[in-house]
């Protein structure tokens, strides 16, 4: 089942609604955004010059900084009296980026979260216990709205205050849960300590997780622990916020709304679009906002993108989960590496647990990699060089897979900060 | 089950402190250590100990964030003469049962060998003690 007609349209049709959109789009931006008309300008481009989904590539990219530097509402597009909600991200580093949503704008998010719930089975039967951080950020209030459109009954819970959110999670017995991954294993990390039967007590069917890139096997592991299926949602602010992509139950795959969200995947360092199926930096323009509407975005997530259609009968596009930010890319020794590629090895190994952080310092004129992994608390062996054996297999796992030399380091359970959040896994110490 | 005694393996990260870590805890916790052996690599250290309430502290440590394990160990009793150690061993390796590693303690004139086989030769090694009139040490001997 589908939510609406225009996630199984024909190619054809497909195209011919994204080519009037963004030729609409690229209109509004031009007249009604200075910051638009003389970027295009600068680069000897009108809006008139667009007459195929392919001309895109002609356009110059809108980076955060474009953002940044247009703060607050720069690269709005209409006035403030059609604006209707505004989000920002924390701005940690540097000012914050703000987006602004009209009416339309928020059904847009309402439409393809309902797609995304329709993915996942989700009903007006269904209570959903929406453990994203309510505020600013784009995940509570995102989930919320959708959630309440569709008639199913929401407990904004929001993040933190574990213990209190288990205790609503029984007695409530909310069937979907959404969240960060790693509040996800939290929760379950505290389920387990405070003694509750995951399997009896919870009457959880499906999450939708996203804002952080996930390994397949931390998404197994959740499934697991929690008994559930799975959803990955994906998103950004800039773009929406979550429900940008997600995927369905035949695929791991994540559609991605391209009747909203025109999808390109670009060579992070040359600019240069990829073929289909080749990773690189994600690259979306909007088609159909009006508050923030924004071409050929640097999203920063590195994936792939296929147009295959899809076992559920879906036409639009899918992206593979997110390998990794084009920023969060590790360059250690001239390779390139991505967190997620030392949780997916992690993931296969007895005896540990999935946290971890990824230490990169300076060794000399090298650079070095150490990984802090934490074992599981129930000691896998009592045998000191089953456990110097366990250390080697894990170096010459990623040796294999990452083409590095790693240092793994086995540490006692519980030892590295637990995030409420989005997970800190990198510490780059090495002199910039 | 009476000869088994229930031996906590903890993992001990290797910087200064950890030790002291885990003592502290069993110490507050009114958990008294029978007998205790480190073993460590270059990058971690293993401390397997028998104390006087083994699920007590099992429960704790892992609540401190300690990975524990049980490991089913034996205890031999051995008197102080030349002699008897090697009585217990020549047994074992007559039986062909592989020693993994043993610690001693001592109360009074005695000494208590503790010994690690593997698991599925655990009852073949306590079968030729006997047969040997080896004396093997209750487990319930070193429990409150």
């Amino acid at each position: 089942m589908t939510f609406s007609k225009n996630e199984s349209l024909s190619r054809n049709e497909l195209q011919a609604w994204q080519l009037k959109h963004l030729k609409e789009t690229l209109l509004r931006v031009y007249h009604l955004v200075p910051f638009y008309k003389k970027k295009f300008d600068e680069h000897g481009v009108l809006p008139q010059d667009v007459t195929s989904l392919e001309d895109l590539a002609k356009l110059p990219f809108t980076k955060k900084k474009d953002l940044r530097d247009n703060y607050p509402f720069g690269m709005f597009s209409v006035d403030m009296d059609q604006i209707v909600r505004i989000h920002s991200s924390s701005g940690t580093t540097g000012k914050p980026t703000v987006v602004g949503y009209t009416e339309h704008d928020m059904d847009i998010w309402a439409e393809v979260m309902g797609r995304a719930f329709t993915m996942g089975g989700v009903t007006c039967q269904d209570i959903m216990q929406n453990s994203h951080g309510y505020g600013l950020f784009t995940g509570g209030l995102g989930f919320h709205n959708a959630a309440e459109r569709m008639k199913i009954a929401v407990i904004p819970s929001s993040t933190g205050f574990t213990s209190r959110q288990l205790l609503l999670l029984k007695d409530f017995g909310a069937t979907v849960l959404t969240a960060t991954p790693s509040f996800a294993l939290h929760m379950a990390e505290v389920a387990k300590a405070e003694g509750y039967d995951i399997a009896k007590d919870f009457k959880l069917r499906v999450g939708f997780f996203g804002a952080e890139p996930t390994s397949e096997g931390l998404k197994n592991e959740i499934a697991h622990i929690w008994g559930i299926d799975y959803h990955e949602i994906y998103g950004l602010s800039e773009i929406i916020g979550p429900g940008v992509a997600c995927n369905c139950k035949h695929s791991n795959l994540l559609h991605i709304h391209e009747d909203h969200f025109y999808p390109e995947i670009i060579d992070p360092k040359t600019g240069e679009v990829l073929p289909e199926g080749t990773r690189g930096e994600l690259v979306i323009t909007t088609l159909t906002k009006q508050g923030l509407p924004i071409i050929r975005y640097r999203t920063g997530d590195i994936t792939s993108l296929t147009r295959v259609p899809c076992r559920c009968g879906r036409t639009i596009g899918r992206i593979e989960s997110i390998v990794g930010r084009s920023d969060d890319m590790l360059l250690i020794n001239g390779v390139n590496v991505f967190p997620s590629q030392i949780e997916h090895v992690l993931s296969k190994q007895e005896g540990i647990t999935l946290n971890y952080q990824i230490i990169a310092d300076k060794k000399g004129y090298l650079d070095k990699l150490e990984i802090d992994v934490e074992l599981n608390e129930h000691l896998i062996s009592d045998d000191v060089s089953y456990l110097g054996a366990l250390k080697k297999n894990l170096e010459h796992a990623l040796l294999n897979n990452l083409y590095i030399n790693v240092e793994v380091k086995l540490i006692a359970p519980k030892s590295l900060q637990r995030s409420e959040g989005k997970a800190v896994r990198v510490v780059d110490k090495r002199p910039k | 089950m009476k000869y088994n005694i229930k031996q906590l393996s903890v993992f001990l990260e290797n910087k200064a402190g950890e030790l002291c870590e885990f003592t502290r805890i069993l110490s507050k916790n009114g958990i008294s250590i029978k007998s205790i052996l480190l073993a460590d690599s270059t990058d971690f250290g293993l401390v397997r100990t028998i104390v006087d309430n083994p699920e007590k502290a099992k429960t704790i440590l892992e609540d401190e964030g300690f990975s524990v394990r049980f490991t089913d160990v034996f205890g031999v009793k051995i008197e102080d003469v030349v002699g008897s150690f090697d009585k217990v061993v020549s047994t074992l390796s007559e039986a062909k049962i592989n020693i993994l590693y043993t610690y001693s303690f001592y109360e009074a004139n005695t000494g208590i060998f503790i010994f690690s086989v593997p698991k599925e030769r655990f009852d073949d090694a306590i079968e030729a003690l006997k047969a040997n009139n080896i004396e093997i040490v209750h487990a319930k001997h070193f429990y409150m």
